[in-house]
């Protein structure tokens, strides 16, 4: 994927725009033919799962024989989660995490998208192998940080104290365990803000650059003037992703630290897999599964509604 | 005398770039290498106090010895790969074709389309309960196949989009020809699109067969563990909260990692595409 290319596929979509738009509009028995096992996939395993999910939260439901049992009781799986002691340490842990993953990834990755763009040596070979840790599986991100972080063998340890400097526990204390997870984290999705925004910076208008150039911009004023400016919308895209991701976030956790010590690296999918599968509560593991549904919808209606008022106020302007 | 050739002028950031890039690389590779070479240690090198290495293959014949189930793990983890990958595939292409040249009724569209941008988002662990109940009523816990099933529902809505932006770059009138030739839709479709969309199925194909390889969560709460769990859950399995098998950990994770990484250095474009649009789609 390089900038000629996308600019080419450009150019195609744009002369081919025209002969699209005149296409008959009748469904051909094919069109639907292609798309129903595409939408049966989605319907049975999108729609039927979140039905079923919201059957579980409001009953008591019960394990019989490998089949399930239910028994209605309204709303007192999902008042529940407002008792439960561990929820307010599950949201905070989970905030937390989100907030710092998000906020250390956008900026080091971008960082580095730049610094690639701008580097005299090296280019070439670090653009293939930074991509590395994103197509590894989140597992094998865990084992090798394990083999780094461990208290009793990890290198990290040994480093550390044949600087002179006093070893750390780690995974086991509280604060040690979320610093952890986050450098994990980091390393192991800094790599896709990097590939997401430096995209974006090789397929910009290289003549806006030597004109910065020729007008006697340096090279920090380039960057900051110019390239930051201009690849905006790909580090707040690479944002979404990562924000997306971060609150997915599991495996790592679940080796690294099994959401401890305590409640300090407890995120909402960690507890969710707790509630339901050790514990067996399945009806309040459902309850709070949905209540994370309920807020995703939430957000969705807040930002279509915010997105409808500001095309009417653009229409009246016009 | 190249800078003055390319016209670019001499300033310290480049080459402060280039330190933080060596850096960069080194701390993106150095742990990796660390596992490789931690799985040909033998345990003692691993628990031992002070940095001695050796080269010992005692890991990797421990995993692969009789009566532990990493032979099967990998064999599953290869089956559900080969299975997300074809369905990908047709599914994929047939989807992304109908979205993008075929019209398509709209009651059906917009609820797909809201379903194909709700489920990437969503967490997969709070669906899990309810997916956890239709595979049991359905049958299909505890296997490959349920695997195979998840991985693709999950896979699918990246697969149809990102097939239908290489449908969308091919012209029009391209289809059009074809029908005044007299070619049915289906061989439309089989013969003419399909084949110039090459490029589309080989990013959707390593695309997929990464995710479905290195998938975890599915794995570990829709099966049982032992031979029927995929590569990444055996892998999980080691890491046991009082006893972790170190070497046999660090040898299984190689195992897991080095195919991947081996596919991204051939598959380099392909990779980059799915990860970009991919990401941004999801």
């Amino acid at each position: 994927m390089n900038a000629l290319q996308e600019q080419t596929e450009r150019a195609t979509q744009m002369v081919s725009a025209p002969h699209r738009r005149r296409r008959a509009r009748l469904p051909s028995l094919f069109g639907v033919l292609a798309i129903a096992p595409f939408a049966l996939f989605m319907a049975v395993f999108g729609i039927y799962p979140v039905v079923q999910l919201i059957r579980m939260a409001f009953s008591d439901v019960g394990l019989v024989q490998g089949g399930f049992t239910f028994d209605f009781t309204g709303g007192r799986n999902l008042l529940r989660i407002l008792d439960d002691e561990n929820t307010l340490p599950v949201v905070t842990a989970t905030l937390i995490f989100v907030v710092g993953a998000v906020a250390l990834t956008v900026v080091l990755g971008t960082a580095m998208a730049v610094l690639l763009d701008r580097a005299r040596f090296f280019q070439a070979f670090a653009r293939r192998v930074l991509i590395w840790p994103t197509v590894v599986a989140p597992v094998v991100v865990s084992v090798i940080w394990l083999l780094i972080l461990s208290p009793t063998i990890g290198v990290l340890n040994t480093v550390l104290t044949a600087v002179g400097l006093p070893a750390q526990g780690w995974l086991g204390q509280p604060v040690g365990a979320m610093a952890s997870i986050l450098l994990v984290d980091v390393w192991h999705w800094t790599p896709l803000v990097f590939l997401l925004v430096y995209t974006s910076i090789q397929s910009m208008d290289r003549e806006v650059l030597e004109a910065a150039s020729v007008d006697g911009a340096g090279e920090g004023q380039t960057i900051w003037r110019i390239i930051l400016p201009m690849s905006l919308p790909s580090i707040l895209a690479a944002a979404a992703v990562r924000l997306v991701l971060s609150v997915k976030s599991f495996d790592e956790m679940y080796l690294l630290t099994h959401g401890g010590p305590g409640n300090a690296t407890n995120l909402i999918s960690l507890h969710i897999r707790t509630i339901f599968f050790d514990q067996l509560e399945l009806g309040y593991g459902a309850a709070l599964g949905f209540s994370v549904i309920l807020i995703y919808a939430a957000v969705g209606i807040a930002y279509a509604f915010v997105r409808i008022l500001a095309r009417r106020k653009e229409s009246t302007h016009v | 005398m190249s800078d003055m050739a390319t016209g670019v002028r001499r300033s310290p950031v480049g080459t402060v770039a280039g330190i933080f890039l060596v850096a960069a690389v080194a701390a993106t590779i150095a742990p990796i290498i660390w596992m490789v070479v931690l799985s040909f240690q033998p345990l003692k090198n691993i628990i031992g106090t002070g940095l001695q290495l050796d080269f010992s293959l005692s890991n990797y014949r421990d995993l692969f010895a009789p009566g532990n189930p990493l032979l099967q793990q990998l064999g599953n983890s290869l089956v559900i790969v080969i299975g997300t990958v074809v369905l990908c595939l047709v599914f994929g292409s047939l989807a992304g074709y109908a979205l993008s040249q075929l019209t398509i009724p709209r009651p059906v569209l917009f609820p797909l389309l809201a379903l194909t941008a709700f489920i990437p988002l969503v967490p997969p662990m709070v669906v899990v309960p309810g997916l956890y109940a239709l595979m049991n009523s359905l049958g299909i816990i505890g296997g490959s196949t349920g695997l195979i099933v998840l991985n693709t529902v999950f896979q699918l809505p990246f697969a149809a989009l990102l097939m239908r932006v290489y449908f969308d770059a091919l012209p029009g009138t391209l289809r059009e020809a074809a029908h005044i030739d007299g070619a049915t839709e289906f061989v439309v479709f089989r013969s003419v699109m399909l084949p110039l969309v090459t490029p589309g199925l080989a990013a959707v194909g390593t695309f997929t067969g990464i995710m479905a390889w290195n998938e975890f969560l599915f794995g570990l709460t829709m099966t049982s563990g032992g031979v029927t769990a995929p590569l990444t859950v055996g892998i999980a399995s080691l890491v046991q909260p009082y006893e972790v098998a170190w070497g046999e950990m660090a040898a299984a994770g190689t195992l897991a990692a080095v195919p991947i990484i081996l596919l991204t250095i051939v598959a380099n474009r392909y990779i980059v595409s799915g990860l970009t649009s991919g990401a941004v789609k999801g």
